[in-house]
C-alpha cells in the first residue's frame, strides 16, 4: 500500500474502478456465449438465438438419453477419455519421474524431442496414422478371424485400431503424452531426492520407493497433469471423427455435430442439452485444474 | 555419466520405464509424421485410379501445391488468423486482464474463472454456442446488441467470416495469455516499482520502462507457442463455418483435412501436411531455444 | 533535520507503530535497530512515503510531508534487495530518476559519471547488475539514491544479504560515504552490532514504540529499561534474580538464589526493597582467589578465542556469562569464584525498569 496525498488516493481509487469496469466488460464478452446453451437446454420450446424461455422443462435432457443415443454417446466419451487419461497418468508419472532423474546422454535429446511434438498440428498427422492404424486393424483381424471367427468383429469392436476402442485410446493418450511428461518432469525435478535418498538409505528397491514414497508425494502433478490430459481429450473432435465410423462408438463431440447437421428441423432444446452434458465434465474438471493452472504454465515459461 | 554398477543398473531402470511411452510416441507422432514426407512424395489417394496401384511420383505434388490458388488462401488465411487472433487479440485483452488482476480490488476469483471459462470449453461446444450468437437471423445476440447501438447488422458468418472466427478464436484463448502473462509479471518484484516510485515514474512510465521491457522473454515465449496452437486449430472452425464461405476461413487445417478426406487426395494432402508441419517445426525451434531448457 | 512527532500506524484495527517521537539532526547517521517485528522498517516506509501515517506528523526541515508523494519528498531509499532494474546498466540505474524527467542525455551522463566516480563504479557502468557483485550491485544502489541530491538517505537492511565478510567491509564503506557525503542518513537494522559500529544516534524500537535513543555508548553503558540492556551487547547482559533488603549501613544487600551476596550503594534510597533483577555484564564479572568472591558456580562451558575467553557458569535456570581477558586455563567442571564490579550494576523492576543505574 503505497498511498500518500489525497490526490493519489484519488488516482488508485480511479485506476481500480477502470479494473472494475474492464474486467466486468471482459467477463460478460466471455460468459455471454454460455447463456444460450444454459437456458435452451430447459426451454421447451428453444430457438437458435437466445432468448428467455417460455416454459422451462427437463425434457430435453430426457430426450437425450431416450430419443437419441445420449447414452452411449455419454459412456463412449467417459471410457475412451478415461481410460486415455488414466493411462496417460501412469506413463507420464513413471516416466516423467524416470526423465527428472536420469542424467543420461538422451535425456536433453528426449526433452527436446517432447517439446518439438508438442507444436505438430494433429490435422497433418491424420492421414498418415490413419494408414498406419488401418495396416493395423487388418493384421490384427486377420489374426482374430481364423481363431474367432464371426466374434472377431465384437472383438475388433474393442480392440481394433480404426473404429475400436484401443485405437482411439491409444492415440488420444499418445497425443496427451507429451504436456503431461513436462509436467510430470517438472514437478518431479522440484522435488528434493532427499526422501529418495532416505528410502534408498533404508534399503527400498525401486518399486517400493515408487510406491511408498513417491506416489503420495506425486500426487498433486499427477491431479493436474490427469486434469490436463482429461480436459484436452475430451473436447478432442478430430480424432473421434476420423478413426470411428460405426455408430455404437460414437462420442459425444460426433454425436453433437451430427445432431447439429440435421437437414431437417434441428431440435434446439434436444442440442443444447446435448450440449450441456458435453460441457459438464469439462468444466468440473477444470474447476479442480485452476489451482494448477498458474503453476503450469508458469512452469512452462520458465522451462 | 553413470560409473558403478549401482548407477549403470539405476539409468537402465530409468529407460525402461520411458520405454511404453517411447514406443507410443514413435509410433503414433514420429512414424506418422515421417510417413507424411514418403506420403507427399506418391500420388495416394482413396479413389479413382492412383488408389490402386500409387506410384512415386517425386515433387509433383508440391509442384501443383504451388501452382495451387486454394492452398496460397489457406497459408493466407492461417497467417490472418494466427496475427488476429493469438498476437494482437488474446494477447491484448489477456495482458489487459492481467494486469486488472493485479489490482486489489474484490471479487478476483470470480472475474478470473469466467475469464476463464472459454477455455474450458470444448472446440465443438464453443463453435455452436458461437453459431447462435452470430448466426440466428434478426435475432442472433450479436445482431441485437450492435442494433442496440445503431449500426446495422449483417449475416456475420457469410459476410465477415474470417473476422468472425477470429473473434472466436480470441474469446477462447484470453485464458491461456492471461495465466502466462500472470506468471511473468509475478517474476517482477514488487520492489522495483516501489523503487521506482521513489525515482518519481508515473504508472505509464513503470509500464513501458520496467514492465515491458522486463516481460519481453515471457512475451515472446507466449507468441511462440500461441502461433504454434492456433496453426493447429480445427474443431472451432470447422464447427462454425467449415472453412467456407468458398475457402474464406479454410485455415491450412482445415485445407489438409477438405483435401485428404473429402477430395481423398491422400498424396497432396500429406504435401500441405508436410508444409504446415515444417512451418510449425520452425516456430517449434525457435520456441525451444527460447525455454533454455533445464536438464 | 527529521522529526516524527507521536506518529501512529494502524493494520486495520492493530496498531503497529504506537505513538513514536523521534528526532534525526542534519548530517547524523541515526540506526533503527530492533527484533523482527518491532516495526522500523514500516517507519522508514512511512517516512519514505511508501506507507501512509495515520496520526502525528511527519517534518522535514520545518515543512510536514504527511501528504508529499515519495519523489517529491527530497528523501531517497535504498532497499534489502537493491531493487535495481535488471534490464538497465549501471548508467542507466543511476540515472533513470533524470531520465524520467527528461533531463538532457548530456547531463545526464555528466552526472552519472560523478555519481560514479564518487562510488569508484566508472569501469562499470556500461554493465548489468546480474554482472555484478553484492558490493557493486549496493553501491549502485546508493548512486541510484544520492543523485537525487536528497536531504535523506534510507537504509533498510542493507547489509542483511552479504556474506560476513563482505559485511564487515561494507560497514567501514557505508560510513566513508557518510563522511564525504555529508549526508543524513536512517539505517534499519536488525543487527546490534551494526547499530553500535556505525551508528551517530541509534533508536531501539521494541514492540512499535521507542524503547530507548541515543549514542551508542549511552545505550551501553546506560540501559534505561532491561530490553535495551539486553538487546543492545553481545554476549547479551546477565539477568539474575536477586531480592534486595536495606542494610543499617543505607547500602542494598543482594541475596540470589545462586549464592551471589552483594552489598550495592544507594546514596539516595530510592530503590526499594523486594524482588528485583540484577544486570551485569559478562566483562563486569571476574574471577577472584577461592572464596574471596561474591559466588562461586561450576564452570559448563568454555569457549576461547584468543584475545578472550568466555565461560559459561552455573547451569539450568540460571546459566551466567563471563568474560575473561587473554586465554585462561579454566576448564569445564572447575568451581571458579567470581566478583561482580558494584559500580557496573543495574537493578530492574519486575516490568524491566531501571531502578539503580550503573555508576561506572
Amino acid at each position: 500500500m503505497a498511498v500518500v496525498s489525497p490526490s493519489e488516493t484519488a488516482n488508485k481509487s480511479r485506476s481500480d474502478l477502470i479494473a472494475y469496469a474492464t474486467l466486468s466488460l471482459m467477463s460478460i464478452f466471455c460468459a455471454v456465449p454460455f447463456f444460450w446453451v444454459l437456458l435452451a437446454s430447459f426451454d421447451g420450446n428453444a430457438q437458435l438465438f437466445l432468448h428467455w424461455p417460455q416454459q422451462w422443462t427437463f425434457a430435453n435432457y430426457v430426450k437425450v438419453f431416450t430419443k437419441e443415443d445420449g447414452a452411449k454417446w455419454l459412456f463412449n466419451s467417459l471410457f475412451v477419455v478415461g481410460s486415455a487419461t488414466l493411462l496417460v497418468m501412469v506413463l507420464a508419472g513413471l516416466g516423467g519421474y524416470a526423465l527428472s532423474r536420469t542424467r543420461a546422454w538422451w535425456k536433453l535429446p528426449f526433452l527436446y524431442a517432447i517439446l518439438l511434438i508438442r507444436v505438430l498440428p494433429p490435422t497433418a498427422l491424420v492421414v498418415p496414422l490413419y494408414k498406419f492404424l488401418l495396416t493395423l486393424n487388418n493384421a490384427e483381424a486377420a489374426v482374430l478371424r481364423p481363431i474367432f471367427g464371426s466374434y472377431a468383429r465384437d472383438i475388433m469392436r474393442w480392440t481394433g485400431f480404426i473404429d475400436g476402442y484401443l485405437g482411439l485410446i491409444l492415440v488420444l493418450a499418445t497425443m496427451q503424452l507429451p504436456l503431461a511428461l513436462w509436467i510430470m518432469k517438472t514437478f518431479f525435478d522440484g522435488l528434493p531426492r532427499d526422501y529418495e535418498e532416505a528410502a534408498l538409505m533404508d534399503g527400498a528397491t525401486l518399486i517400493q520407493r515408487i510406491r511408498r514414497v513417491l506416489i503420495p508425494l506425486a500426487l498433486p502433478g499427477l491431479a493436474a497433469a490427469g486434469l490436463f490430459a482429461f480436459m484436452s481429450a475430451w473436447g478432442d473432435f478430430l480424432l473421434p471423427l476420423i478413426f470411428l465410423s460405426s455408430p455404437e462408438l460414437q462420442t459425444l463431440p460426433l454425436g453433437l455435430f451430427r445432431a447439429f447437421l440435421r437437414i431437417n428441423e434441428i431440435d434446439y432444446g434436444l442440442l443444447t442439452a446435448l450440449a450441456f452434458i458435453y460441457l459438464l465434465p469439462a468444466v468440473v474438471a477444470f474447476g479442480f485444474a485452476r489451482r494448477f493452472l498458474v503453476q503450469t504454465f508458469s512452469g512452462g515459461v520458465k522451462g | 555419466m553413470a560409473r558403478n554398477s549401482h548407477e549403470k543398473r539405476a539409468e537402465r531402470q530409468w529407460l525402461l520405464i520411458l520405454l511404453p511411452s517411447l514406443v507410443l510416441l514413435l509410433a503414433f507422432v514420429i512414424y506418422p509424421a515421417v510417413y507424411s514426407i514418403y506420403l507427399s512424395f506418391t500420388n495416394e489417394a482413396l479413389t479413382g485410379a492412383a488408389a490402386l496401384r500409387p506410384r512415386f511420383v517425386g515433387f509433383r505434388n508440391y509442384v501443383r501445391l504451388f501452382n495451387d490458388a486454394k492452398f496460397w488462401n489457406s497459408l493466407f488465411v492461417t497467417f490472418v488468423f494466427v496475427i488476429g487472433s493469438a498476437v494482437i487479440g488474446q494477447f491484448l485483452l489477456g495482458l489487459i486482464s492481467a494486469i486488472a488482476l493485479r489490482r486489489p480490488i474484490r471479487f478476483r476469483r470470480v472475474f478470473s474463472s469466467i475469464i476463464l471459462l472459454p477455455n474450458a470449453a470444448p472446440e465443438v461446444v464453443a463453435g455452436f454456442m458461437w453459431i447462435s450468437m452470430l448466426a440466428g437471423g434478426d435475432n442472433a445476440t450479436l445482431t441485437r446488441i450492435v442494433s442496440f447501438f445503431g449500426v446495422t447488422p449483417a449475416d456475420w458468418l457469410q459476410v465477415f467470416p474470417l473476422s468472425m472466427i477470429i473473434i472466436v478464436n480470441i474469446w477462447r484463448g484470453i485464458a491461456t495469455a492471461m495465466i502466462l502473462l500472470t506468471a511473468g509479471l509475478s517474476t517482477i518484484p514488487a520492489e522495483i516499482y516501489e523503487a521506482a516510485r521513489m525515482d518519481g515514474a508515473t504508472p505509464s512510465q513503470m509500464f513501458r520502462r520496467i514492465t515491458l521491457p522486463l516481460m519481453m522473454p515471457t512475451i515472446l515465449l507466449y507468441m511462440l507457442i500461441s502461433a504454434v496452437s492456433t496453426i493447429a486449430v480445427f474443431g472451432l472452425v470447422y464447427a462454425l463455418t467449415r472453412g467456407g464461405p468458398g475457402g474464406a476461413t479454410e485455415v491450412v487445417s482445415i485445407y489438409i483435412y477438405n483435401q485428404s478426406f473429402t477430395a481423398f487426395q491422400l498424396g497432396y494432402g500429406a504435401a500441405v501436411a508436410v508444409v504446415a508441419l515444417v512451418i510449425s517445426l520452425i516456430l517449434g525451434i525457435a520456441y525451444v531455444r527460447a525455454m533454455k531448457v533445464e536438464v | 533535520m527529521i522529526n516524527l512527532r507521536n506518529v501512529r500506524k494502524f493494520y486495520g484495527a492493530l496498531e503497529v507503530i504506537k505513538g513514536v517521537d523521534i528526532t534525526v539532526e542534519d548530517g547524523e547517521f541515526a540506526v533503527f535497530v530492533g527484533p523482527s517485528g518491532c516495526g522500523k522498517s514500516t517507519l522508514l516506509r512511512m517516512i519514505a512515503g511508501l506507507e501512509g501515517i495515520d496520526e502525528g506528523d511527519l517534518v522535514l526541515d520545518g515543512k510536514r510531508i504527511n501528504d508529499v508523494p515519495p519523489d517529491k519528498r527530497g528523501i531517497a531509499m535504498v532497499f534489502q534487495s537493491y531493487a535495481l532494474y535488471p534490464h538497465m546498466t549501471v548508467a542507466e540505474n543511476i540515472g533513470f530518476s533524470l531520465s524520467l524527467k527528461k533531463v538532457p542525455e548530456t547531463e545526464i551522463r555528466r552526472q552519472v559519471e560523478g555519481v560514479a566516480e564518487i562510488l569508484q563504479l566508472t569501469d562499470y557502468l556500461d554493465r548489468r547488475p546480474a554482472a555484478l557483485s553484492g558490493g557493486q550491485r549496493q553501491r549502485v544502489a546508493i548512486g541510484r539514491a544520492i543523485i537525487k541530491k536528497p536531504s535523506l538517505i534510507l537504509f533498510d537492511e542493507p547489509l542483511s544479504n552479504l556474506d560476513s565478510a563482505l559485511r564487515v567491509q561494507m560497514r567501514a564503506e557505508l560510513q566513508r560515504l557518510h563522511r564525504e557525503l555529508k549526508a543524513t542518513v536512517v539505517f534499519v537494522t536488525h543487527d546490534q552490532v551494526e547499530a553500535m559500529t556505525m551508528a551517530d544516534r541509534i533508536v531501539v524500537l521494541n514492540k512499535g514504540l521507542v524503547a530507548q535513543e541515543g549514542a551508542p555508548m549511552s545505550l551501553y553503558h546506560q540501559p534505561q529499561n532491561e530490553f535495551v540492556a539486553t538487546f543492545i551487547g553481545s554476549p547479551k547482559m546477565n539477568v539474575i534474580p536477586v531480592t534486595a533488603t536495606r542494610t543499617s549501613a543505607g547500602a542494598l544487600h543482594l541475596d540470589s538464589p545462586i549464592g551471589l551476596l552483594l552489598d550495592l550503594a544507594d546514596a539516595n534510597g530510592a530503590v526499594p526493597q523486594g524482588e528485583a533483577k540484577l544486570g551485569i555484564r559478562p566483562e563486569h564479572l571476574k574471577i577472584a582467589p577461592e572464596g574471596q568472591g561474591h559466588f562461586t558456580a561450576e564452570v559448563v562451558i568454555v569457549e576461547r578465542l584468543g584475545v578472550e575467553t568466555y565461560m559459561t557458569v552455573g547451569s539450568g535456570q540460571q546459566p551466567i556469562v563471563v568474560r575473561a581477558e587473554g586465554d585462561i586455563g579454566v576448564r569445564p567442571g572447575d568451581r571458579v569464584s567470581l566478583t561482580a564490579d558494584p559500580a557496573a550494576c543495574l537493578l530492574f523492576d519486575s516490568a524491566g525498569r531501571v531502578i539503580r543505574p550503573a555508576t561506572a
